[in-house]
């Protein structure tokens, strides 16, 4: 859709809008203040040796002829045949003192999945918001079935304010949470405390 | 190198005039989305400083084959929608219903205060997910790749979005015709 493709009314308001705004004269001013108060970014070794190590392996589009597409092909495939013969035992367990897969003890904080469920069954589409994801509109949505709706968000321990939001437009709060304090504008949020390690 | 990329590296060479360039540059194009995402000039400032900060404190994140512009925007879409999260249902409008009538477009013959404050009213009223798509596509005027880069939704979703923002303000238009 362009410009001309609307109506004169919206056309009206885009045109309107397009104009520049002024902010307060100072505003300018407070910005740089507060970039100067900043510690002066840097880039580091560590970045800098990952971006060249980037350029390395930034994925690449190459063509090849049909009959090296099959030499590569096979070679392949005789690697996969060679490692699974060294790796297994001839009934096909695995090697003797290989760790197992599952090997980690504790998962680490910020990998605790916490679930969560609103029932709504007329909603069109909920998303989730809260500090964990800077209360941004569009960022978890949630899916749905049978009516409720659910996701589940990696989170760290600690106490996080969320709440729901139906169809872009109506703040819910988690019926089964405690709420938070009034935030002072009317508005409350529900309350989910996360354990270290724990999961819901 | 384009002034963008020379300003960054200047800044990451130590020299924070250089990001004052930076902040002249952008800071207009990067007000009136604000203001005519939030809807007043507080929260704008708001999400504007947060923007800049932000920006800055990354700025060695930054990776030069993206376009400095795109990055910026990047952030502050988001920044526009944590403010618009925080103050939801806190926005109050101050303007009387006749001055609607009284500044509807085929009467309108100049750019008033008044005039400011109908579109700005006009464009709260949308849903936030509807009026970003509507200012990035007709105010920004962004294609919807680049849309999508920055917001991280689909072309096909963001399409529909600016169509339901253009239908939304007919109906409006419609209604305040037949009232």
């Amino acid at each position: 859709m362009t410009d001309s493709d609307l109506s004169p009314y919206v056309e009206w308001i885009a045109r309107e809008a397009r104009r520049p705004v002024e902010l307060d004269a100072g505003a300018r001013d407070r910005i740089m203040a507060a970039v100067r108060a900043e510690r002066i970014p840097r880039r580091s070794f560590v970045r800098r040796a990952g971006n060249t190590f980037h350029r390395f392996v930034e994925p690449r589009a190459f063509t090849l002829s049909p009959a090296w597409s099959t030499l590569l092909a096979a070679g392949l495939v005789g690697v996969g045949v060679f490692s699974g013969a060294v790796m297994t035992n001839r009934d096909g367990r695995p090697t003797a003192g290989q760790p197992p897969v599952a090997a980690v003890s504790q998962l680490p904080v910020s990998d605790t999945f916490v679930k969560f469920s609103f029932v709504a069954p007329s909603a069109k589409e909920v998303y989730l918001v809260g500090d964990f994801n800077d209360w941004d509109l569009s960022r978890t949505p949630m899916a749905q079935s049978g009516g409720v709706w659910t996701v589940v968000v990696p989170m760290t321990a600690g106490r996080h304010q969320y709440s729901y939001v139906v169809d872009g437009k109506s703040w819910s709060n988690d019926p089964n949470a405690p709420s938070a304090p009034d935030d002072g504008f009317g508005h409350t949020n529900s309350v989910k405390i996360v354990g270290r390690g724990s999961s819901s | 190198m384009s002034d963008d990329a020379a300003d960054v590296q200047r800044v990451l060479a130590g020299d924070v005039d250089a990001y004052a360039a930076l902040v002249d540059r952008y800071y207009d194009r990067c007000a009136r989305f604000a203001v005519r995402m939030l809807g007043n000039r507080d929260d704008a400032e708001d999400a504007l400083q947060a923007t800049f900060v932000r920006a800055y404190r990354a700025l060695d994140r930054y990776q030069e084959r993206d376009r400095f512009s795109a990055w910026l925007y990047r952030i502050l879409v988001n920044q526009c929608r944590s403010v618009a999260a925080r103050r939801a249902h806190r926005e109050r409008v101050f303007v009387r219903e006749e001055a609607l009538l009284a500044n509807a477009p085929d009467r309108s013959q100049g750019w008033t205060g008044e005039d400011e404050e109908f579109v700005q009213r006009v464009l709260n009223e949308l849903d936030p997910l509807l009026r970003e798509a509507f200012l990035l596509k007709y105010i920004e005027e962004m294609s919807y790749e680049e849309m999508s880069a920055l917001t991280g939704v689909g072309v096909s979703a963001l399409k529909m979005r600016a169509k339901r923002a253009c239908d939304r303000l007919r109906e409006r238009w419609e209604r305040i015709k037949n009232d």
